[in-house]
């Protein structure tokens, strides 16, 4: 019953009923009373305070040093925590600013790092000698630089959408309806099954057998024997070659993977799915580079410092491609220094803004480009002859080189070297030449093994007793010339001039010329070739290992080894059959199998690609391959999202939603994630994971740097007290696994870690692992050991050396004294509060490991200075002063060369190409660099280069990563999409004309299967013909869009959360507004065009497995509602 | 005719209620399920002006475990059916009272996130020395503040109050009340949301009508 009275009408009898009626509730309640309130201070005004104004002294211990993870480029970063002055109950602690770690070179260019064993307190208050002054030398080293991006970082960790507590859906997948479960509940759950929602458990589900008792047994007993034993531990008995049960248990992950993927994936359960996101990545950029080198060589970077002509090529490293804060300074103080750069891209991106010339390419026509550069320097002798005439390292070192090219081997011609496998062996044993290759040598015309000729001849077209041969420079040359530099510039949509002016540029600076690649002539499906074509125009000059030339220092110090042997899990479990992804081996493998219905002698076509040169990571695939059980489903996946948010990153990822609710195809789906996201929307259980700020982490080092160095992430915060690191949920995942199915998990548990005197360590908490991964680290060392020829030619050894101080051996890190170790107790303290248990970190190393861990971990990893005796040499020169360039040798330079080096052998011919096989129509692939169309899987033209036909519609639509973006993972911070607020579509004045549409018009996106609105962006920055925009927007995860379910309407995010009102220098006098929501723009790889096979994604590389995501082609016009 | 009835029994009292309310909107289904239960929501139906709903108070029959969903849709998990915890994140229509000086605020337009009203409240907090100990680790802003009104009602209901605490005291309260005069939108968006239960729509229309009766009390008292 309700009633207008007022209290005030009969006050006493109100109150007296309100009192009798919360009688009822008194048990109930804490009534309030235990807190005191103060009113002291009540209604006191704050002081005022501008933006700018504000001075904030810190101690040491509110310092931790980790990494950043807003972008792949992990730049080493400082956290400054709160010191304790504000008021705050809620988390571990707060983050008062990222910076960038001063102890790095990769955060501190043009200038130099902060000497590693100088005192920590003084780096970390930005109080060291040397490190200049902020006003005075615009520079300090008290933070080193960091971008935008890393910046907001705080808002990743800090935002409220994070997912809080373990949760497990309620409806139907995807249906976006949760309960939060506890995460007994939820481990229980996964092991042991559940019925509410129809799944096994990895009880049911797991099994593992080791491939050679499988085979033996296959060869041994009768088809009837073997069903029956294999049953339920094979995928499929019938297959054995799929290999055991439990690589239907997948992983998908982009990082930790030496603790997840080897250890937890592979070394105890022994799965062989264990995927990272290289598929859609610059996966084909990888592998074009890998099988042009003989050694590791993954990407193409340049020794920037010393280049004279860089020619970057598909790649934005102002932006992206580990470049912002690292390679950006490098390279605009490079061009002041007189360098010049010019850019290969279909769009004048940030780089090519900076380029002496821009080259404007038509997507997907890279490979056509640099033919034609090839066929000018074949033509004009422009090419290092004596480069490519050493034949092997013998006359290569004889030369100077410490690489050399396998352009003077013999290829046998018969049979078809381009379809036949091994052709240059082939040569050498039919000429019954020692070893596995053959020359002609120069002096004397004899065929030789490589390795006794001071030099080969370069161009051979010859039968040599009775077997036909030719140089591999020769069938090189012959590709190239294949088409006249006229085709190529019509096929790459520039000028013969143009490419005729930078090949000429190229081969104008000796050694100190180098190309820059990576995604842009890659991410399309002759994304190989273009790579490998491009990766050979610097064969042509032999700039491998050349101050100035190209470099691949995989500079690290290492953290499995040493110490620890983290590597090894005892007893584990060795991984077997086919992946998921049908990759490393060919369709025709399984003819006769259910993979091939029709059973008919040819195997082809395959249903889906198959990737016989590739590893495993084709992560496009992986869903609705288990969806077309081709070759099998799966039982569970678990997904690390983090990285690896496939809706968003794939082109056609709109479909991968569908085959993610596909209960036959994935029974059992867990990510572990932040926030949810649309991966995670459609989990079965969805597990809180502490974002990068929080947890551990090595990422890899990456070879474009000249110095050594190994990061490490360890936790700085703990936002939110439920979440679990997936390492640990994993670990308790498996034990218990191990208990249901009383089958060991090797990896994890007692004795899963064994040191370097084979006594054996417990892996119960991830600190377990990584703080051994940090021991490692520590006690590594390096030796400078340059020939002494070298020292005696020096003009400048470093301080304090002489002839007899080499070899010279630096590391292992210095013991953390006693200040330092209590200033990073303090501060993990300070951080991390009850998440951090100092006895149990320290109890995880030997004692003796300790003060060197704590060194490690107080500096976020290892970076190698620049020259040895650094200490000394900065007291005297400080920041401002290039340390590797001044002193020979260096940790950098020896003489001329790189102090890391490829070494080796560069390869035009890969004579292992001819192993694998279209699965389409089985055409070998080609061992040589070529020029082709992008096709869909069947042959389809997509985006035609060499063919003459059209593509569907006349705009070809390319993409890019935003500037104020890292990854899809970073849309949420406001601060981010205050910068740029959504993503229009660049349209170069022409194409914009010809359709009434101007600057800034609101505009219709057609691309055929789906059509969106967008946003017309009217600019000359962008080759006629092609249009293009920003990937990572038009998300629909995380509460960014309005969701209608049963009829019920809901809003996204307030497009407000998380904005502040600010003040610039001059108070209340800018305008400024709020970004747009978290779902803005549109997302351009729903766009992408299906494979006309496949139907459900699109398509991929058959080489180098990368997806291709810059083929879709639109109409656009403009919208007048 | 009885004895008027002491102000420190009524203050113990609405800190009573509003305690509870601060367990409920922290996430304690137990306490909600035993509130319900015990009958009393409906009696209040006679003391409060303003209406809200007993029947969806009253039941008996209700099922701990979609409480629970329903809660965690509501409050913590992202999603259709979630209501920000952020003061004003779910302001659509501007009450009269909310004002603020931020230029991103026009009078007439929605409210915005860690705004003045968030701000004064923290300030409030921060000045009386109050920290929400419920929320595991977070607290969330609802019970929150239903913790600290429970927390000023218990001061108050001391017998040796002096009067410049008395003073504060009901500054304080006057300064909350017209804070939480979101409860306004923030029932109805919840009442939007919580369409499969319903019990949470119920209880903000009852804290709504508590909110109403007790704020008209105290301005009764101080006129």
């Amino acid at each position: 019953m309700s009633t207008d009275e007022t209290p005030d009408d009969k006050p006493d009898l109100s109150r007296r009923e309100f009192v009798k009626s919360a009688g009822a509730f008194t048990a109930l309640s804490a009534g309030g009373a235990a807190h005191e309130l103060d009113f002291t201070s009540l209604w006191e005004d704050d002081p005022e305070h501008y933006v700018g104004t504000d001075y904030d002294e810190y101690e040491a211990s509110d310092v931790i040093h980790t990494t950043c993870g807003q972008c792949n480029t992990f730049c080493p970063i400082k956290v400054r925590l709160d010191d304790g002055s504000a008021e705050n109950e809620e988390y571990s602690s707060l983050v008062r600013k990222l910076a960038g770690n001063p102890y790095s070179f990769l955060n501190t260019q043009p200038f130099a790092q902060v000497p590693y064993s100088s005192d920590f307190e003084s780096v970390a208050t930005g109080d060291l000698d040397g490190t200049g002054d902020i006003d005075t030398d615009r520079w300090s080293l008290g933070g080193g630089r960091i971008c935008l991006k890393g910046q907001a970082g705080i808002q990743t960790a800090f935002d409220s959408y994070r997912v809080r507590k373990p949760m497990k859906r309620v409806g139907e997948r995807g249906s976006d309806q949760w309960k939060t479960i506890s995460w007994e509940q939820a481990i229980e759950e996964i092991v042991h099954g559940d019925d509410e929602l129809g799944h096994r458990g990895l009880k049911e589900m797991w099994d593992y057998v080791p491939e050679d008792q499988v085979m033996a047994d296959r060869e041994s007993l009768s088809d009837a024997a073997f069903q029956e034993k294999y049953e339920d531990k094979l995928v499929d008995p019938e297959i054995p070659e799929l290999g055991p049960k439990a690589n239907q248990i997948v992983d998908v992950g982009g990082f930790r993977r030496f603790l997840i993927r080897a250890r937890m994936f592979q070394g105890s359960l022994g799965t062989i799915n264990s995927h990272h996101h290289a598929g859609v990545c610059g996966f084909s950029s990888v592998l074009g580079n890998v099988r042009s080198h003989g050694n590791k060589k993954k990407r193409q970077y340049t020794d920037i410092e010393n280049t004279e002509y860089l020619l970057v090529w598909g790649t934005n490293p102002m932006v992206s491609n580990k470049g912002p804060t690292w390679l950006a300074p490098k390279i605009t103080n490079a061009i002041d220094e007189g360098m010049r750069m010019d850019v290969v891209d279909p769009r004048l991106s940030k780089t090519a803004e900076k380029a002496n010339t821009w080259v404007p390419v038509k997507p997907g026509a890279d490979g056509a480009l640099a033919m034609g550069m090839a066929r000018w320097i074949l033509e004009h002798d422009r090419y290092d002859g004596d480069y490519l005439r050493n034949p092997a390292d013998g006359a290569a070192s004889a030369d100077d080189e410490s690489t050399f090219s396998d352009a003077t081997h013999l290829v046998a011609v018969e049979p078809d070297p381009e379809a036949t496998p091994k052709a240059k062996t082939r040569a050498a044993d039919a000429l019954g030449i020692d070893g596995d290759r053959a020359v002609m040598d120069a002096s004397t015309g004899a065929v030789v093994p490589a390795e006794e000729a001071d030099a080969g001849t370069l161009e051979v077209d010859a039968e040599i007793d009775g077997t036909p041969v030719k140089s591999v420079f020769t069938l090189y040359k012959e590709r190239v010339f294949e088409h006249d530099l006229e085709e190529y510039a019509e096929m790459a949509g520039v000028e013969v001039e143009m490419i005729e002016e930078i090949a000429d540029e190229f081969t104008s600076h000796g050694k100190r010329a180098a190309i820059m690649q990576y995604r842009g002539p890659s991410m399309h499906t002759n994304g190989f070739y273009n790579t490998r074509a491009i990766a050979t125009l610097q064969h042509l000059i032999g700039n491998f290992d050349w101050k100035g030339g190209q470099i691949t220092p995989y500079a690290g110090y290492g953290t499995m080894g040493g110490r620890y042997e983290l590597g090894n899990v005892p007893d584990g479990r060795t991984p077997w059959g086919l992946p998921i992804t049908r990759a490393l081996h060919n369709a025709e493998d399984f003819e006769g199998t259910r993979l091939f219905p029709d059973d008919e002698e040819d195997p082809y076509p395959a249903e889906r690609p198959w990737f016989r040169l590739s590893p495993q990571h084709q992560v496009q695939e992986i869903y609705h391959s288990a969806q077309d059980e081709y070759p099998y489903s799966i039982n569970a996946l678990f997904l690390r999202t983090y990285s690896e948010n496939h809706v968003m990153a794939a082109a056609g990822g709109d479909q991968i939603t569908d085959a993610l609710r596909d209960e036959d195809a994935i029974e059992l789906l867990v990510t572990f994630d932040t926030v949810i996201g649309e991966m995670s929307e459609n989990a079965d259980y969805i597990l809180p994971e502490p974002t990068y700020l929080e947890r551990w982490e090595n990422f890899g080092t990456y070879p474009n740097k000249r110095l050594a160095d190994d990061k490490i992430s360890h936790p700085a915060v703990r936002v939110l007290p439920e979440t679990k690191l997936s390492e640990q949920v994993l670990i308790d995942m498996l034990k218990e696994l191990e208990s249901a199915t009383g089958e060991e998990m090797p990896g994890v548990g007692d004795d899963a870690i064994v040191d370097k005197d084979g006594e054996t360590w417990p892996l119960d908490e991830p600190e377990d692992f990584y703080l051994k991964m940090v021991a490692n680290l520590a006690f590594q060392t390096k030796t400078l050991d340059p020939d002494l020829d070298a020292i005696d030619a020096s003009k400048a050894l470093p301080p304090g050396l002489d002839r007899d101080s080499f070899p010279y051996e630096d590391g292992p890190v210095p013991d953390a004294d006693d200040g330092e170790l209590q200033a990073f107790r303090e501060a993990h303290e300070n951080g991390l509060g009850e998440f951090f248990d100092y006895e149990a970190w320290k109890g995880a190393v030997k004692p003796e490991e300790w003060r060197k861990v704590v060194t490690v971990l107080n500096r976020g990893g290892r970076f190698e200075e620049p020259i040895p005796n650094y200490e000394q040499a900065f007291e005297e020169h400080g920041f401002d002063y290039d340390y590797a360039e001044r002193f020979d040798p260096s940790n950098a330079y020896v003489g001329d060369k790189t102090r890391y080096r490829l070494d080796g052998e560069v390869t035009f011919f890969n004579e292992i190409m001819p192993v694998g096989k279209d699965a389409y129509d089985g055409t070998p692939f080609d061992p040589l660099p070529k020029v082709e169309d992008v096709t869909h899987f069947n042959g389809d033209v997509l985006t035609p280069v060499v063919s003459d036909e059209e593509p569907d519609r006349p705009l070809h639509l390319i993409n890019w990563k935003p500037r104020t973006q890292g990854m899809t993972r970073t849309q949420n911070s406001p601060w981010l999409r205050e910068t740029r607020p959504e993503n229009p579509v660049w349209m170069n004045p022409a194409d914009a004309e010809e359709r009434g549409i101007e600057n800034g018009d609101p505009i219709e996106i057609d691309a055929g299967r789906t059509s969106v609105e967008g946003m017309a962006m009217v600019t000359n920055g962008i080759r006629p013909g092609v249009v293009g925009t920003m990937w990572g927007w038009g998300r629909d995860g995380d509460g960014s869009v309005e969701r209608t379910i049963d009829d019920t309407t809901t809003d996204a995010v307030d497009e407000t959360y998380g904005h502040v009102p600010y003040e610039f220098d001059t108070p209340m006098a800018e305008e400024a507004g709020y970004a747009k929501g978290r779902g803005a723009g549109f997302a351009v790889n729903h766009l992408a065009p299906l494979d006309t096979t496949t139907q459900d994604v699109g398509p991929s590389d058959p080489v180098g497995g990368a997806q291709s995501q810059y083929d879709t082609h639109v109409e656009i016009t403009r919208r007048t509602d | 005719m009885s004895t008027s009835l002491p102000s420190e029994e009524v203050a113990r009292a609405r800190a009573d209620l509003y305690d509870l309310l601060s367990r409920i909107f922290d996430g304690d289904q137990s306490v909600l399920v035993e509130a319900m239960e015990s009958g009393a929501f409906v009696e209040f139906a006679d003391v409060f002006p303003e209406e809200f709903d007993t029947d969806a108070l009253s039941r008996q029959d209700v099922d701990p475990e979609g409480l629970s969903v329903g809660y965690d849709n509501l409050f913590h998990v992202p999603g259709p059916y979630y209501v920000p915890p952020f003061a004003s994140g779910h302001v659509t229509e501007p009450s009269e009272t909310f004002e603020s000086d931020s230029r991103y605020h026009d009078p007439g337009e929605a409210g915005e996130l860690l705004g003045d009203p968030a701000e004064s409240v923290a300030e409030l907090y921060e000045q009386t020395n109050f920290t929400p100990e419920r929320g595991e680790g977070i607290p969330d802003h609802v019970a929150a503040e239903f913790e600290f009104m429970a927390v000023l009602a218990a001061q108050e209901a001391k017998a040796d109050q002096s009067a410049a605490v008395a003073e504060n005291l009901s500054e304080l309260q006057t300064a909350m009340y017209e804070h939480l005069e979101w409860i306004d939108p923030f029932a109805d968006a919840v009442g939007e949301m919580d369409s499969a239960e319903g019990v949470y729509a119920a209880v903000c229309s009852f804290a709504q009508s508590f909110l109403a009766w007790d704020r008209k009390r105290l301005e009764a008292a101080t006129a």
